[in-house]
C-alpha cells in the first residue's frame, strides 16, 4: 500500500475530488494547510498596517491507496491541480505497512 | 455443576428473557417510565436472588453490612444499557475484610451476567465525609435505595449519614455540583438547540432534570435537616412541565438504548425520523414531520435547561451576602418599569406588558445588561401575549425597538428569551420556519434558529476577545455605520430554510422583503439588508479560491462594490462560519477571511476611478443603471447625461433616490451656479455639494466646515464628464450648532456656498476658529504615512495619507496639494477613531503626477501635517 500526500492550491481541491471520484478513489482526508515552496509570501498593506503572509493556504489531500491504482491517482491530481504557475504544490508518495478499518477489523487493501 | 453455577444459568436466561419481554412491551405502548421501573425491578429480583446465594440465604442478613442501590438505579431509573449503581455498605472496616471475598463472587456473577456494574465499597463514615475529588459518590447517595442485608446500617445511612454530610457540606455539594453542570453545558456551547443532541447529558437533558432536583433537594435538606417531601422540591410552577418533559425524554432514551443496543444517548438524524414515525413520547400528539416531533423535544429539554441554569445560579446566591450586593448594584440600574433581583428581571408594575413599548423595552433592557427574565415576569408575558397577537407592534416603531435590542451586546440571549416565549415569531411571523429547525448538515451543529442567535452573539462577542485576529474582525464592526442592518441581515439570512424551496437565499430573500415591510425599513437599509441576506455566501465562495489571485479579488470587489457592504459582508461571513459549530471557524480561515477583505477593500479604494458609461456594458455598475432608469423611465435621458463619466464608485455609494436628486439639482445648476443639500443621518449630517469643478474647490469646502466647527469624517469627491462635480461630506457637530439652532441650516449652506464662489475667506475663517479653541489632547499617536501609487489607476496617481485626525486637516491637505497644481479627480475620506485615511485620487494637467511633483508633494505634506 502507498500513502499519497499532495498539498494543492485551495481553488484545485473541488476539481482534484471531482478526479478522484471518477477514478474510483473513495476515501480521502483533506487538512487545511499552509506553507510555500518557490512560491513565497504575500504582502498587503491595509490602513497604514503591513500584513504579510509568508505561509500561503492551501489543501493537503492524504489518501492511502492500493500500489496499482498510485500512478493513476497521480496522474489524476496532476491534470486536475495544475495551471502551470508557481504555487501549484507537491505530491508526495510513501510506503504504508497496514491498514486496518475499526470498524469490523479487515486488513490490508481489503480495509482501504 | 455448582449451586452457583446453576443460579447463575436460570439468572442468565431470567435477565435474557425478561429484558426481552421489556424491550417487546416497550416496542408496543412506547412508555419509558414503565420500561425503566420494569427493569429496575427485574435487576432488583435478580440481585436478591444472587445475595441468597453469596452472601446470606437471609435477604435481611448479615449485620453490619448492607446493599444498596445508589444513582440512577437507586430512582428507579434503569435504562436498557444503564450502569448499574450499587454501594456495599459497610457497618467499618472490619466487616470490609470479613465480606470481601463474598462481595467479588457477587460481583463477578453480574459481570458474568454481563449487567454493567459500578460498585463501590465503603464504611458508614466514609459514606459521611465528602470527597472533593468524587463529588459524584456523594450526589448518588442523594437516590440510595435499600436492597438487602442489614436495614438497621441503611437507616443509618439514609437518615443519619446522608443528612449530617448535607448539614455540613451542602454548599461545598452544591458548588461542586454547579461547577461539574457548567462545565457539562459549556461542552454543548450552553445550547440545547443541537442538530443531534444527547438526551442524558446534553443541556436540558435528564442530567439537568437530575442536577436541578438534586440542588432542590440539598437546599431544603439543609434547611430543614432531614428528608423533605421530594413532591415538594421544585416551584409549583416548573413541576408539571418538569414531569412532562421526565415522561418524554424516559421514552426517548428507552428508544435509544433499544435501537444502538447500547448506552448511546446520541439523537441523531436516523433515530429522529424512527423516534417521530414511531411518536415516541408523544403517542397521543398528531407529528407530521421529524422536525415537528424535534420541536417537541426543544420545548421540553428547554425548560428544564431553564431550570436548572436559574437553580444553579439562585442557590448560591441566596447564601453570599457578597453575591447579594453585587447583585444589588445590579438593581440599581435604572428603570421605572423593571427591578432586578439576583440577575433576574422583574415587573414594578404587573399590568405593564399591555404596553407594547414596555413589553418591547424590557427586551432590551435584558439585552443590555446581560440580565434574565424571572419565572414570573415569563408567566406575565405570556399573559399578555394574546392581546398583543391581535394587534402586534410593527413599522418604524417596531424597528426602533428591535434595533436597539440588536444592538445590546447580550442581543443574542434577549432574543432567544424572546423566541422561547414565541414573541420573536409573533414580531416577525419570517422566523416561524426556522423555529428550532433541524436541517440536516454534516457541518451543522445547531438549530436554525439558534444558529443566527448564535452568529449575532459571535459579532457582540469580537469587543471582548484577546485574539489578535478578532481584534481586526472588532475593529472592522466598530467602524460600521449602520451594525443593526447587519444583525437584522443575520437573523433573516438562513430564514428560508423552513420554506419548501430548492434556493433557501431565494426563499430568505422574499422573507426578508416581507420583514422589511413590516419594519418599514427604508429603501436604501431595506435594499443593504436585501443584498446581505442574498450574498452571505459570497465570500465563503471566494475563500475556496485562491485569496490571493487578482482576479478572484477583483471579482468580489466588483459584485460587492462599496467598502461599507464589503466590511458588512466580511463579519457576516464571519459570524456565519463561527456559528456552524465550535470548530467551523479555524485560525486558518480566519486568516484567509481577512486577506480577501483586505484585499478588496484595497481593490476597491484603488479602482475608485471606473467610470461609469451609461451604455451597458455587463459590468457591475449597469445593474445599478438598469434599477436607475427602471425608477426613472421619464427622465432616463437626464440621469444617463449626469451618470456619464461619474466613478463606479459614486454609483455604489449612492443609492437611487440619491442619484434622481442629484440628477435634479444639476439639472438647476446654472452659470457658477451651486447646489447644496444638508440633512441629518443617524449620527451625523451629510452635506452634498454640486457645482462645476474649479480648483481649491474641495479644499474650500473642507476649511468651511471645519471653521464652522464641523468634524469631517468621511468625504467622497467625484466629476463627471460634463465637469460637474458631486462632493459629499459626513460630519459630526462638535457643538451642536445645527441641532440646537434650526436657523444655522441655512446660514451654513449660504456660506458653504460663499466660499464655493469664491465670495468668502476660508482662511479668515478657519483663524478665527482656531482662536476660539485650545488645542485637544491626543489620545494616540499616529505617525504620518504617505504613499504613492501609479499603478493601480489608469488615469491618476493614488495618494494615501494616513495621520492624525485633527481639526481642518482635510482643508490643509487639499491646500496643500491645490498649491501643488494637483488636481483632485476623487477623494475617499474616512475616519477611524483618531486615525485619519484618506485617499485622493490626482492629477496634474489631466495627467498623472510625474515622480517630481510626487516628491514635492510628499514633502509639502510632510511639512504640513508636523504642525499639529
Amino acid at each position: 500500500m502507498t500513502k499519497i500526500e499532495a498539498i494543492i492550491q485551495i481553488s484545485k481541491l473541488d476539481a482534484v475530488k471531482d478526479a478522484l471520484h471518477e477514478i474510483g478513489v473513495e476515501g480521502i482526508t483533506v487538512f487545511e494547510a499552509r506553507g510555500h515552496g518557490r512560491q513565497k509570501g504575500h504582502t498587503e498593506f491595509y490602513r497604514g498596517r503591513e500584513y504579510t503572509v509568508d505561509l500561503i493556504p492551501k489543501a493537503k489531500l492524504e489518501i492511502v491507496l492500493a500500489d496499482d491504482m498510485v500512478e493513476k491517482v497521480e496522474q489524476a491530481i496532476v491534470a486536475a491541480a495544475r495551471t502551470g504557475k508557481i504555487g501549484d504544490g507537491k505530491i508526495f508518495r510513501s510506503r504504508i505497512d497496514e491498514a486496518i478499518r475499526i470498524r469490523n477489523g479487515d486488513r490490508g487493501d481489503s480495509a482501504l | 455443576m455448582s449451586t452457583v453455577a446453576t443460579v447463575s444459568s436460570e439468572l442468565r436466561d431470567l435477565y435474557a428473557g425478561e429484558s426481552a419481554a421489556i424491550e417487546r412491551r416497550f416496542a408496543g405502548d412506547g412508555n419509558g417510565r414503565v420500561a425503566v421501573a420494569e427493569r429496575t425491578a427485574l435487576v432488583d429480583s435478580i440481585l436478591l436472588r444472587l445475595w441468597s446465594e453469596v452472601v446470606s440465604s437471609d435477604p435481611a442478613a448479615p449485620k453490619n453490612f448492607a446493599l444498596v442501590a445508589t444513582g440512577g438505579y437507586g430512582r428507579g431509573w434503569l435504562f436498557p444499557h444503564s450502569d448499574i449503581d450499587l454501594l456495599f455498605l459497610h457497618a467499618s472496616g472490619n466487616t470490609e475484610i470479613e465480606f470481601k471475598d463474598r462481595i467479588r463472587r457477587f460481583s463477578q456473577e453480574l459481570w458474568d451476567l454481563r449487567m454493567k456494574l459500578s460498585p463501590a465499597t465503603r464504611s458508614l463514615a466514609e459514606c459521611e465525609r465528602l470527597d472533593t475529588n468524587n463529588v459524584e459518590f456523594a450526589i448518588s447517595l442523594l437516590d440510595c435505595r435499600y436492597l438487602a442485608g442489614d436495614r438497621e446500617l441503611f437507616s443509618r445511612l439514609r437518615e443519619k449519614s446522608v443528612p449530617r454530610l448535607i448539614a455540613r457540606d451542602a454548599h461545598s455539594l452544591i458548588e461542586n455540583l454547579g461547577e461539574l453542570t457548567r462545565t457539562r453545558h459549556h461542552k454543548f456551547a450552553n445550547t440545547v438547540f443541537h442538530l443531534e443532541p444527547n438526551v442524558k447529558d446534553g443541556p436540558g437533558g435528564l442530567r439537568d432534570y437530575n442536577v436541578a432536583n438534586w440542588l432542590a433537594l440539598i437546599s431544603a435538606m439543609e434547611k430543614l435537616k432531614m428528608w423533605p417531601d421530594p413532591a415538594t422540591l421544585l416551584p409549583v410552577s416548573s413541576r408539571r412541565a418538569f414531569e412532562a418533559a421526565l415522561d418524554f425524554q424516559m421514552s426517548v432514551r428507552c428508544f435509544l438504548h433499544l435501537r444502538y443496543g447500547r448506552q448511546d444517548n446520541t439523537l441523531s438524524w436516523d433515530a429522529q425520523e424512527e423516534a417521530a414515525a414511531r411518536k415516541i413520547g408523544t403517542p397521543d400528539s398528531e407529528i407530521a414531520s421529524t422536525a415537528d416531533w424535534m420541536r417537541i423535544y426543544y420545548g421540553h429539554v428547554r425548560g428544564v435547561h431553564r431550570v436548572c441554569t436559574q437553580l444553579i445560579e439562585e442557590i448560591p446566591a441566596a447564601w453570599s451576602s457578597l453575591y447579594r450586593q453585587f447583585q444589588g448594584w445590579r438593581t440599581k440600574i435604572p428603570s421605572n418599569d423593571f427591578s432586578v433581583v439576583d440577575g433576574l428581571i422583574f415587573l414594578q408594575q404587573p399590568g405593564a406588558l399591555q404596553d407594547p413599548e414596555k413589553l418591547l423595552g424590557l427586551f432590551h433592557f435584558m439585552a443590555e445588561h446581560g440580565l434574565k427574565l424571572s419565572t414570573t415576569t415569563e408567566y406575565k408575558i405570556e399573559q399578555a401575549l394574546p392581546a398583543l397577537a391581535s394587534t402586534p407592534p410593527r413599522g418604524g416603531e417596531l424597528w426602533l425597538y428591535l434595533q436597539e435590542t440588536l444592538l445590546q451586546p447580550n442581543a443574542a440571549d434577549a432574543l432567544r428569551a424572546m423566541n422561547a416565549l414565541r414573541l420573536l415569531t409573533l414580531l416577525l411571523p419570517e422566523l416561524k420556519g426556522i423555529e428550532a429547525l433541524v436541517v440536516r448538515d454534516f457541518y451543522h451543529r445547531y438549530t436554525v434558529d439558534e444558529h443566527s442567535f448564535l452568529a449575532i452573539e459571535h459579532l457582540h462577542r469580537l469587543k471582548e476577545s484577546k485574539s489578535e485576529c478578532d481584534q481586526r474582525f472588532a475593529g472592522l464592526l466598530a467602524e460600521l455605520e449602520q451594525p443593526e442592518l447587519l444583525y437584522l441581515s443575520l437573523l433573516l439570512h438562513d430564514s428560508g430554510k423552513g420554506a419548501a424551496s430548492d434556493s433557501h437565499i431565494e426563499a430568505s430573500l422574499d422573507l426578508t422583503d416581507s420583514c422589511a415591510e413590516r419594519l418599514d425599513l427604508d429603501a436604501i437599509d431595506r435594499e443593504t439588508v436585501r443584498y446581505l441576506v442574498a450574498n452571505h455566501l459570497e465570500m465563503s465562495a471566494a475563500m475556496r479560491r485562491d485569496v490571493f489571485d487578482p482576479a478572484n479579488v477583483k471579482s468580489l470587489a466588483e459584485k460587492v462594490g462599496a467598502p461599507e457592504r464589503l466590511k458588512m459582508l466580511c463579519l457576516m461571513t464571519y459570524a456565519d462560519i463561527k456559528a456552524v459549530n465550535p470548530e467551523a471557524m479555524t485560525p486558518w480561515k480566519a486568516d484567509n477571511l481577512w486577506q480577501l477583505y483586505i484585499a478588496s477593500a484595497n481593490y476597491l479604494n484603488r479602482s475608485a476611478d471606473e467610470r461609469v458609461h451609461t451604455r451597458p456594458r455587463g459590468d457591475a455598475g449597469s445593474a445599478n443603471l438598469a434599477h436607475l432608469h427602471s425608477l426613472a423611465a421619464v427622465a432616463g435621458k437626464k440621469v444617463n447625461a449626469f451618470l456619464e463619466g461619474l466613478p463606479q464608485r459614486y454609483l455604489s455609494i449612492h443609492g437611487a433616490s440619491d442619484v434622481l436628486a442629484h440628477t435634479e439639482m444639476a439639472s438647476r445648476l446654472g452659470q457658477n451656479g451651486v447646489g447644496c443639500s444638508l440633512k441629518q443621518v443617524r449620527h451625523w449630517y451629510e452635506l452634498t455639494l454640486l457645482t462645476t469643478d474649479r480648483p481649491f474647490l474641495f479644499a474650500s469646502v473642507s476649511g468651511a466646515l471645519a471653521a464652522w466647527g464641523m468634524n469631517i469624517v468621511k468625504a467622497n469627491a467625484f466629476s463627471n464628464a460634463a465637469g460637474i462635480v458631486v462632493d459629499t461630506f459626513y460630519f459630526t457637530d462638535r457643538f451642536r450648532t445645527l441641532e440646537m439652532n434650526i436657523q444655522e441650516w441655512d446660514r451654513l449652506k449660504k456660506s458653504i456656498a460663499s466660499v464655493v464662489r469664491g465670495e468668502g475667506d476660508v482662511a479668515r475663517m478657519l483663524r478665527d476658529r482656531m482662536k476660539s479653541e485650545k488645542g485637544n489632547g491626543t489620545k494616540v499617536k499616529i505617525p504620518t504615512q504617505i504613499e504613492f501609487d501609479d499603478r493601480s489607476s489608469a488615469h491618476s496617481t493614488l495618494l494615501q495619507v494616513i495621520t492624525q485626525d485633527r481639526p481642518a486637516l482635510l482643508y490643509r491637505m487639499c491646500s496643500v496639494m491645490s498649491k501643488n497644481d494637483c488636481n483632485i479627480e476623487i477623494a475617499l475620506v474616512e475616519t477611524e477613531g483618531q486615525m485619519a485615511i484618506d485617499v485622493f485620487y490626482l492629477t496634474s494637467n489631466g495627467a498623472k503626477l510625474s515622480a517630481d511633483r510626487q516628491g514635492a508633494l510628499g514633502k509639502s505634506l510632510q511639512a504640513e501635517l508636523a504642525v499639529q
